[in-house]
């Protein structure tokens, strides 16, 4: 990686002070530059992204067509798939891009470990045993495709209650042990034990239940009800703003507990409130749509070598765009074998997401040397 | 008075220790003692005393089992963590690694609890950040990675990072130990700088004591489970220094403020000559382990003068002249014959 910062303009004292954004462009002119450049492409490609996975479906449909049912009200069967199932889709996709890949880079600063992801680390299990106990252990009959209102609430919050869980285990043997890949194996671990805990309780369950439960393990982004989809944007909006405030705190958290508390940080709050943001985003996106894997360890990886910067008022918003993208290619891309079949989601993402985590392995020594 | 002003930290009976499991551990005795505005001063102590804890403790990081620290009158636990962070800033022993920190950004982080909810840097945040980086010698380097800097310049940028907390007091724990010589003595000179023409008060642990006694206005030694404070000078005068090793061999030599092997002594050797060459005479021989004769004794050493360049070695039964001071070791040594 060649760094550009030998192009930086000096700050000189003639220069006229004006607001913060002058004095950052001023002080920094190449990578603020850089950074804008990179914010807006981001844009652009979300944009388009968006749109070609609106195009792109089981159905084929003329392009024209498409944008025409999108302005105008024909009525026909267009309009009900392209309305009612590939938009809220799409917007499905980037929501869940988002909420995994923030809850990815907030482990991963809070953790001071590059190999934390709510997927790797277990937090994703831990919300699929929350889910399971509901679908497979009430007598509610629930399963995620008929629920509506109260239930789906009910859902994610057991959702969220599993991943605040696994969440716990995690902080607590990472304020024992510091070994980056021993936590890791320990994800893996929990992991296994999770689902050794779901598997005896499909044995004991009934043939709808365990089908409901199986259909849900997949992963999907297209079977959200209209109810559900305003739930989960509730939640991720809300997680959004959680993380979007916690700037300040991440940014200390960055140098260790010890200097971030010299500092000023309070450790204790700075914890509950970064533990609820990731047990919300990452347990209310599995709710509804399965474990998806290896977005939130991959994200974050990637906007660091865009934006080769450590601060999270970059970090942060860089993260919502690239994790919207990227999950929404995969979703273009688990489209792409042809019209009639459609690939698994989740298997995209690992497949998107796995080279990204053994190129950081491979660089080990170096990431471990700056976390 | 003019003295209740100055007077900005004081520890009084305090407790220090760790709790491990359900126990308290307390380690020493309670200590007392106090720092002034612009004071360098130095703890010392014996490795596992309890430096380290004592210092956390002073910046708040660890609780104290009883006892008091008060800033500026007023109690450690009247203070909020932010409260805090604008008193007493601290460096570690920990080596911060982050991924695609620039120093500016570390720097910047010094200002936390000076900015919003957001930590917006503004005008007067970036320039006092700016002087911190050129106070510090950094300025070329502000947009470097903290990953990049040697050891020094990463010192220099945790200082620069403390300066720019704006706090009254710095607690360092070893800022020198990784450092090479330069390094350590850039290092030194800086705090010297930041204590006495920023008035900042500067409390750090070291292992150098010649170090400490040479630089420091007050040193806080831990010995015997107590505290005791007071200029360098001060406590060299009382012995204080005599027994801070005193399981080992180890001898403190209160003229020079230097410390030497104990060793019995193979013998007594005069050296006859003046000035830097006598100097370094006595230095090998003491090095070699023997004791300079302070009246002319055989055997006796003549330095090297302008009729005769050589070492000459005097004895009753023969005299030997080496080139150097290393054939003259060697001899005495009894690893070389000599050669006249």
């Amino acid at each position: 990686m060649i760094m550009n910062y030998s192009s930086t303009v000096r700050f000189t004292e003639n220069n006229p002070v004006g607001n913060w954004h002058d004095i950052v462009a001023e002080n920094n002119t190449y990578s603020g530059k850089k950074h804008s450049l990179i914010f807006i492409s981001l844009i652009i490609l979300i944009l388009s992204f968006m749109i070609l996975d609106i195009f792109f479906g089981s159905v084929s449909i003329k392009a024209s067509d498409v944008i025409k049912t999108l302005f105008t009200n024909t009525g026909s069967n267009l309009e009900t798939i392209v309305l009612k199932f590939r938009l809220p889709k799409a917007i499905t996709a980037l929501v869940v891009g988002i909420a995994l890949s923030l809850s990815g880079l907030q482990m991963q600063t809070v953790f001071r470990n590059p190999m934390a992801g709510p997927y790797v680390l277990g937090i994703s299990s831990g919300a699929s045993l929350g889910v399971a106990f509901i679908i497979l252990g009430s007598s509610l009959k629930i399963s995620p495709d008929n629920l509506s209102g109260i239930g789906n609430w009910i859902l994610i919050a057991a959702s969220w209650a599993g991943a605040g869980m696994v969440m716990l285990i995690i902080m607590f043997i990472s304020s024992k042990v510091k070994d980056i890949m021993t936590i890791l194996i320990l994800g893996i671990m929990l992991s296994s034990g999770i689902s050794a805990i779901v598997t005896i309780m499909q044995y004991f369950s009934n043939e709808t239940m365990l089908k409901a439960y199986v259909i849900w393990t997949m992963g999907s982004l297209g079977n959200l009800t209209t109810s559900q989809l305003n739930v989960l944007l509730i939640c991720v909006s809300f997680g959004m703003i959680l993380s979007l405030a916690s700037v300040k705190m991440l940014n200390a958290l960055l140098i260790g507990e010890n200097y971030a508390s010299s500092i000023g940080l309070n450790i204790r709050f700075a914890r509950v409130v970064i533990f609820a943001c990731t047990s919300i985003l990452a347990g209310s996106v599995t709710a509804f749509c399965g474990p998806i894997g290896f977005i939130g360890i991959a994200v974050p990886h990637i906007v660091r070598i865009l934006f080769k910067t450590s601060d999270h008022k970059i970090l942060i918003p860089g993260t919502i765009l690239v994790g919207g993208a990227v999950m929404l290619a995969s979703d273009i891309i688990s489209q792409l074998p042809g019209y009639e079949s459609v690939l698994p989601v989740n298997a995209v993402t690992s497949l998107i997401g796995i080279p990204v985590v053994i190129w950081v392995i491979l660089h080990k020594r170096k990431y471990s040397e700056m976390f | 008075m003019e003295k209740e002003k100055d007077d900005i930290l004081t520890i009084d009976s305090l407790e220090i220790g760790y709790v491990s499991g359900k126990h308290v551990n307390v380690l020493l005795s309670p200590l007392s003692a106090s720092a002034l505005k612009g004071e360098l001063i130095a703890l010392i102590g014996r490795n596992g005393i309890g430096k380290s804890t004592l210092l956390k403790t002073i910046t708040g990081l660890q609780t104290s089992f009883g006892g008091e620290i008060l800033y500026g009158g007023k109690r450690i636990s009247d203070y909020s963590r932010m409260g805090l962070a604008q008193k007493v800033g601290y460096i570690s022993t920990e080596i911060v690694k982050v991924i695609n920190m620039s120093v500016y950004d570390l720097v910047a982080l010094g200002r936390y609890p000076h900015t919003n909810w957001l930590g917006k840097i503004d005008s007067k945040n970036h320039e006092i950040i700016m002087d911190s980086i050129e106070k510090t010698g950094l300025s070329s380097l502000r947009n470097r990675f903290v990953s990049e800097l040697s050891d020094g310049e990463r010192q220099r940028a945790m200082i620069a990072r403390i300066f720019a907390q704006d706090t009254s007091i710095m607690v360092m724990d070893e800022p020198t130990a990784f450092l090479d010589i330069g390094a350590k003595y850039e290092i030194l000179h800086l705090m010297h700088t930041l204590s006495h023409d920023n008035d900042k008060t500067i409390i750090f642990s070291t292992h150098d004591l010649q170090m400490a006694i040479s630089q420091s206005d007050k040193i806080w030694l831990i010995i015997n489970n107590n505290l005791i404070e007071g200029a360098p000078e001060d406590l060299m005068i009382k012995g204080a220094f005599d027994h801070i090793f005193d399981d080992s061999n180890l001898q403190f030599n209160p003229e020079q403020g230097t410390f030497k092997f104990m060793s019995e002594s193979k013998g007594d050797i005069f050296v006859s000559g003046d000035g830097f060459l006598r100097h370094w005479t006595e230095k090998a021989i003491i090095r070699a382990g023997f004791s300079v004769s302070s009246k002319k004794t055989i055997p006796y050493i003549t330095v090297p003068s302008e009729s005769n360049k050589k070492w000459r070695l005097s004895k009753n039964e023969a005299d030997c002249e080496f080139v150097s001071l290393y054939e003259l070791i060697r001899y005495l040594s009894q690893k070389e014959s000599c050669s006249s």
